[in-house]
């Protein structure tokens, strides 16, 4: 009953591609009337409408408290950024666990699951007709002695222009395979690894910003030095109006859900960018699989028909 | 013992060359240099460097066959080029392309029963591949089996006559393909 709801609530929100949903959050809203009464007054400047940020002494954000404590692995520790401005403001220092983000990356696991995503959902509908499927060629053309030219029984034998074909291909084929629950476990676990490593991993607080306008983001991400392409992850698939309006028309501005995080998308998109609570949901995801004493059987081959 | 430093010099001479030596004459500093923990070797040479200069020639030896330059063909009596179509880049970005490979890993990442611990399969997510063929993983023969199994309760028969015999004529001519002209494999062999 439960995984049945679930099923509902992927196919409804985030399978419609969450940059197009929205809804508004309270604080945006605020923020929201401020730039429709500025608005009113005709200033055409984005800068100047802006309301300024008021924030309480930094750091903001002192500590996390992460679960199953590293044992002999020290913790990994980055900045808090914002959202609400262009430039940069620090909000403060967070530990990420070792075990999720600092594993030494596997480039042939992360290879292996790149491999996985582009070819289990790959069906081949390329089709041949094999003789007896093609049209005609029931009857004998000539006989079989007597006229000097060499023997034939069909006229759409393979060896015929316009016969059948052999060993062709036949729609439809599957290519599908499941790749190991740890292999796909790894491969998360690499990337991420990787893109920590290689500076391409930026956390934030949230994805409120404070206006709708495309060209914020296009002049928050030039500031930051962020990659041409940025993929935001946040904890909940329903976006802030916001940024879903002002990456609606960036391609490679891109929403996702934790649960829709994957190696491609990671791989594909320079920058990843994670809010903390999308942080906190991921760590604990991992961590889970990682430490649970049933994992034999999550584990498990895939069966047929057993989902 | 010299002659044996020697030979080792004479053949790693080129690797010496590459070595910073600082001041070096005789032969022992270098022997030196042939080992010494605090020498170490630098890279000078990059492959970026050598492409930037110009393409990077592939298929040394290779004669292309095909024309390369000059006109593009064309119809002598009217001398015109032959229409080409228009090249239009395919967009990366596009919204299928963006987000290829969302909710691949949604039974780890998704949220999980808390008593069973069951979570969404990708394969319950495979919405553009057939019902029927969600998850399947074999050869021709299997699939056809099970795309009958499916097919034959919903008067496939009656709907389409010609597609239902082709199926079944196809599954007969595999089972005796299979079975009468095929070894079986090797790990099914006892």
């Amino acid at each position: 009953m439960a995984t049945k709801i679930i099923n509902k609530t992927v196919t409804e929100f985030s399978l419609r591609i969450t940059r197009c949903f929205f809804v508004p959050s309270k604080t945006i809203q605020t923020n929201a009337t401020l730039f429709q009464e500025r608005l009113e007054t005709s200033i055409t400047n984005v800068e100047e409408q802006l309301p300024t940020t008021i924030r309480p002494p930094l750091p903001i954000i002192h500590s996390r408290k992460l679960a199953f404590p590293p044992k002999f692995k020290a913790p990994r520790q980055v900045w808090v950024s914002n959202m609400d401005t262009v430039e940069e403001e620090k909000l403060g220092l967070i530990d990420l666990h070792p075990e999720v983000f600092a594993e030494r990356p596997r480039v042939d696991i992360i290879h292996e699951n790149v491999r996985w995503q582009q070819l289990y959902r790959h069906v081949s509908y390329a089709n041949t007709k094999m003789r007896y499927e093609v049209r005609g060629g029931g009857k004998k053309p000539r006989q079989q002695k007597g006229s000097g030219r060499s023997r034939h029984g069909s006229i759409r034998s393979p060896i015929w222009r316009g016969g059948g074909i052999v060993h062709g291909p036949r729609s439809p084929t599957p290519y599908f395979y499941m790749l190991g629950f740890n292999t796909r476990l790894n491969g998360l676990r690499s990337t991420l690894s990787a893109k920590l490593a290689q500076d391409d991993l930026h956390i934030v607080d949230s994805l409120d910003i404070p206006t709708d306008d495309p060209s914020y983001l296009e002049k928050l991400v030039e500031e930051r030095g962020w990659g041409p392409a940025v993929l935001f992850v946040d904890d909940n698939d329903i976006m802030p109006l916001n940024i879903t309006a002002a990456s609606d028309s960036h391609g490679h501005y891109n929403l996702m859900p934790v649960y829709g995080l994957n190696v491609y998308s990671m791989l594909k998109h320079h920058t990843l960018v994670l809010t903390l609570a999308a942080v906190e949901r991921l760590e604990e995801r991992l961590l889970f699989h990682l430490n649970r004493n049933d994992a034999a059987s999550a584990g498990q081959k895939y069966r047929l028909d057993s989902v | 013992m010299t002659s044996l430093l020697g030979s080792m010099i004479s053949t790693l001479g080129m690797a010496l060359r590459y070595r910073p030596l600082i001041g070096v004459s005789s032969q022992v500093s270098k022997a030196n240099a042939l080992f010494n923990p605090e020498l170490t070797t630098v890279r000078f040479r990059y492959h970026a460097d050598k492409v930037a200069k110009g393409p990077v020639p592939r298929r040394h030896g290779y004669e292309e066959k095909l024309f390369q330059s000059g006109l593009l063909p064309r119809k002598v009596s009217v001398d015109k080029a032959l229409p080409m179509p228009t090249y239009k880049p395919k967009n990366s970005w596009n919204e299928k392309r963006a987000l290829f490979g969302q909710n691949d890993y949604i039974d780890i990442l998704g949220p999980s029963n808390e008593i069973s611990q069951k979570t969404l399969h990708p394969t319950q997510l495979l919405y553009h591949v057939p019902p029927w063929l969600r998850g399947v993983q074999g050869n021709e023969y299997q699939v056809l089996l099970r795309r009958r199994k499916f097919v034959q309760k919903k008067g496939y028969a009656l709907g389409h006559p010609t597609k239902w015999a082709t199926l079944n004529t196809r599954i007969k001519k595999l089972y005796t393909y299979l079975n009468h002209k095929t070894k079986s494999p090797f790990w099914k062999h006892s």
